[in-house]
């Protein structure tokens, strides 16, 4: 029921899209959905018995459980966020030509349907469906990328179409390891995770480690991991800031997500204890990769595109501690890092509509007089700047804080070498924000720079989104603590 | 009914036809050729999955080889020849990080260790105690890396593509020899890989050619709305 729910706001939200030549109604039918899609999700969150018994959810191979529930809440909420933030940005767009107005519906009709299959991917029971769905938000979020007239922009998005899809074809091989595991200890085959769950503590350990890698390699790519990181900052960089957002804020955590669940089934076997350093290895890996990259870069939209790729190594490190409380602070993080990146993509899209390069993405940005000009993005920028390093009260310092404490804890080695490098990390925001937005003109002397003038719409979402994100960060709320806990019961650690 | 001893010896033979279409693809430096053999790689498929059938009489098997005739012999072929012919290629020469040599030898090389790491992953199933069965397996995963080599070493993103679609290939030969799947999964990722093409394909356009004639492209396709008054 609740899956025909989100298919018919869906349809009716496409629908809209067809029938209208005006940006708003478009874009009004976007911001519609999300918030719909929110709602019922916070319906389900409040009123319903989680997990979703399948009647409800209206299919056997559709499921509906805390942690599905957690990313679609969250997912929504930073699609509402992006869809209003579009409505001042595409218009921008519109007007200096980076996007034909032919291409207006295409734009909005993928939005559409990339939050559909980014919700229905969440609700898969069945992993096979989860992975098509998957699949399919890379080639959707991959036409949001390149929907710009401008060649990198295919280019950028060709390489995260190849890349991601090559992946995650060793992930469909990985599931059909599974199903052939399944298929020798149960009986019949079945991919659907929850009788997967139920049986994983009779899986082979050999055989679990062999699929467990296979499906590794699909969602690292989705989730930008090292090695498979290389399409995250061209992609991120290059798509318009509203699909940014969504890019670093939702889709990564599809990979991640696919990476919890699989998991969760590695950790009842004995397969764990060969997998867990493995997935420490590569986040340690990805954080370096990502804080080394960080440091030269003057490119604001890339600075934050690697952050992601860091943050992702953190969420993998919390991973491989396999311990509740790690897990616990893992999926808190994955929310916080959603939060916080959206809204620092929002900001530094305003500073990229004020100051991009006429020639390419891929240049520096010339900023100059940001408090003047662009205040409050200036501002976003600071404050996001300041979450994503984990300073408090913002809520990413507690999720770093517990996973370090955990790390700590298992080997203090690995701890230091994390530390040094979320200071790298935390050095090159920092140094790029004291270098460019100190660049002032002298009061009097002639300014050649023509102010942007923001939409409301487009400061609106940065506002809420940081709010938002003090107000977790100063309460913890104890609903949300114990959600997060339920999640945690639920994946059996 | 045929002789069982019959059909194992055709799947050989096929086994054989499909590790030389593979190596004509990672080599040739012919555009059309390469789309050809792939079709022809595909067939080799299909005539598996019929020979299959025959031994063991699942019906999955049936519209697997029907699927996979319609789709990889006769749609994806003819639709990236129609694009190959409107962007005006023949011939790729430009190969990145190997060349051709390099990575049949390669390619060799994995074979080797593909069998000895299934051998030791595949220890407690079904499909390690037979040979015909173990061996197709081997060379799913095989195809899977030698398609993954191709879409490394070539440049255009039509012949990537070319790539991917022969990793496909591998993962469904994988499939069969390993396990029996369902036939809606079979049917899921051929969905997918006809999207894939269809969105890389329209994309190469673009990168093979200056931007301003991509759109000119794209509205002669019809895939573009034409300007219309949007306020």
């Amino acid at each position: 029921m609740i899956l025909i729910a989100f298919v018919l706001v869906s349809v009716l939200s496409l629908v809209v899209i067809a029938a209208t030549r005006n940006h708003r109604q478009m874009n009004t039918a976007c911001i519609s959905q999300a918030v719909i899609f929110a709602a019922l999700a916070v319906y389900v969150a409040l009123f319903e018995q989680v997990p979703v018994v399948s009647f409800l959810v209206g299919s056997p191979d559709f499921f509906l459980d805390h942690l599905g529930l957690f990313e679609i809440l969250i997912a929504t909420v930073i699609f509402a966020c992006a869809a209003v933030y579009a409505r001042g940005y595409v218009e921008g767009l519109l007007e200096s030509g980076e996007l034909e107005k032919g291409s207006l519906k295409l734009f909005y009709a993928a939005w559409v349907l990339l939050l559909l299959i980014i919700v229905l991917a969440f609700m898969s029971d069945n992993l096979a469906l989860f992975w098509i769905f998957a699949e399919l938000t890379t080639i959707i979020s991959a036409m949001l990328i390149a929907i710009l007239s401008a060649r990198e922009n295919i280019d950028a998005a060709i390489k995260y179409i190849f890349v991601a899809s090559i992946s995650m074809l060793f992930a469909f091989v990985g599931f059909i390891f599974l199903f052939e595991i399944s298929r020798v200890s149960i009986g019949t085959g079945t991919l659907n995770w929850t009788v997967l769950m139920q049986h994983a503590a009779v899986f082979s350990p050999g055989m679990m480690i062999a699929a467990f890698a296979l499906v590794f390699v699909g969602f690292a790519a989705k989730s930008g991991i090292f090695p498979f990181h290389t399409w995250l900052p061209e992609a991120h960089a290059k798509a318009p800031s509203a699909v940014s957002a969504i890019l670093s804020g939702v889709l990564l955590n599809v990979g991640i997500y696919g990476i919890i669940r699989v998991y969760a089934l590695v950790h009842q076997t004995t397969a764990v204890s060969t997998i867990a350093p493995l997935i420490a290895v590569f986040g340690i890996l990805t954080i370096g990769i990502a804080a080394l990259s960080m440091l030269p870069q003057k490119n604001l939209k890339k600075l934050v595109a690697f952050s992601s790729v860091e943050n992702m190594g953190i969420m993998l490190v919390g991973l491989a501690l396999s311990t509740p409380v790690a897990l616990f602070w893992v999926l808190f993080h994955i929310m916080a890092h959603s939060l916080t990146k959206a809204s620092l993509f929002f900001s530094s899209g305003i500073l990229h509509r004020q100051y991009r390069s006429r020639f390419s993405a891929d240049a520096a940005d010339e900023i100059r007089d940001v408090f003047r000009l662009q205040p409050l993005a200036a501002g976003g920028i600071i404050l996001g700047g300041l979450a994503i390093i984990g300073m408090p009260p913002f809520p990413i310092f507690f999720s770093e804080f517990f996973i370090l404490l955990q790390l700590g804890a298992v080997s203090l080695e690995v701890l230091v070498v994390i530390l040094v490098l979320l200071f790298i990390a935390a050095a090159a925001l920092g140094y790029f924000v004291l270098t460019s937005f100190t660049q002032i003109t002298e009061p009097g002397a002639p300014s050649d720079i023509i102010p942007y003038l923001t939409p409301a719409s487009m400061k609106v979402p940065i506002v809420i989104l940081l709010a938002l994100l003090v107000v977790i960060g100063i309460t913890l709320p104890a609903g949300g603590m114990e959600f997060l806990n339920q999640i945690v019961t639920e994946l059996k650690f | 009914m045929i002789d069982t001893a019959v059909v194992v010896g055709i799947i050989r033979i096929l086994f054989v036809c499909i590790i030389i279409t593979a190596a004509y693809i990672i080599s040739t430096r012919n555009l059309l050729s390469v789309v050809s053999v792939y079709a022809l790689q595909s067939l080799t498929l299909v005539g598996i999955a019929l020979a299959l059938w025959s031994l063991e009489g699942s019906l999955v098997l049936l519209a697997i080889a029907g699927v996979t005739f319609f789709s990889k012999v006769l749609i994806i072929p003819y639709f990236i020849a129609t694009i190959q012919e409107k962007i005006r290629i023949k011939r790729d020469i430009e190969f990145h990080y190997l060349n051709p040599t390099t990575s049949l030898l390669i390619s060799m090389a994995l074979m080797l260790v593909i069998y000895m790491a299934l051998e030791t992953i595949l220890k407690d199933t079904p499909a390690r105690d037979n040979s015909l069965f173990f061996f197709g397996a081997v060379l799913g995963i095989s195809l899977m890396l030698m398609g993954m080599m191709v879409t490394f070493s070539r440049k255009r993103a039509i012949t990537k593509v070319l790539g991917f679609l022969s990793m496909e290939n591998g993962v469904l030969l994988f499939g069969m020899f390993v396990t029996e799947l369902p036939f809606i999964i079979e049917f899921l990722i051929v969905i997918d890989l006809i999207i894939v093409v269809i969105l890389t394909a329209i994309l190469s356009v673009g990168i093979d050619s200056t931007l301003e004639d991509y759109h000119k492209r794209l509205h002669r396709f019809h895939l573009l709305e034409d300007e219309e008054e949007v306020s």
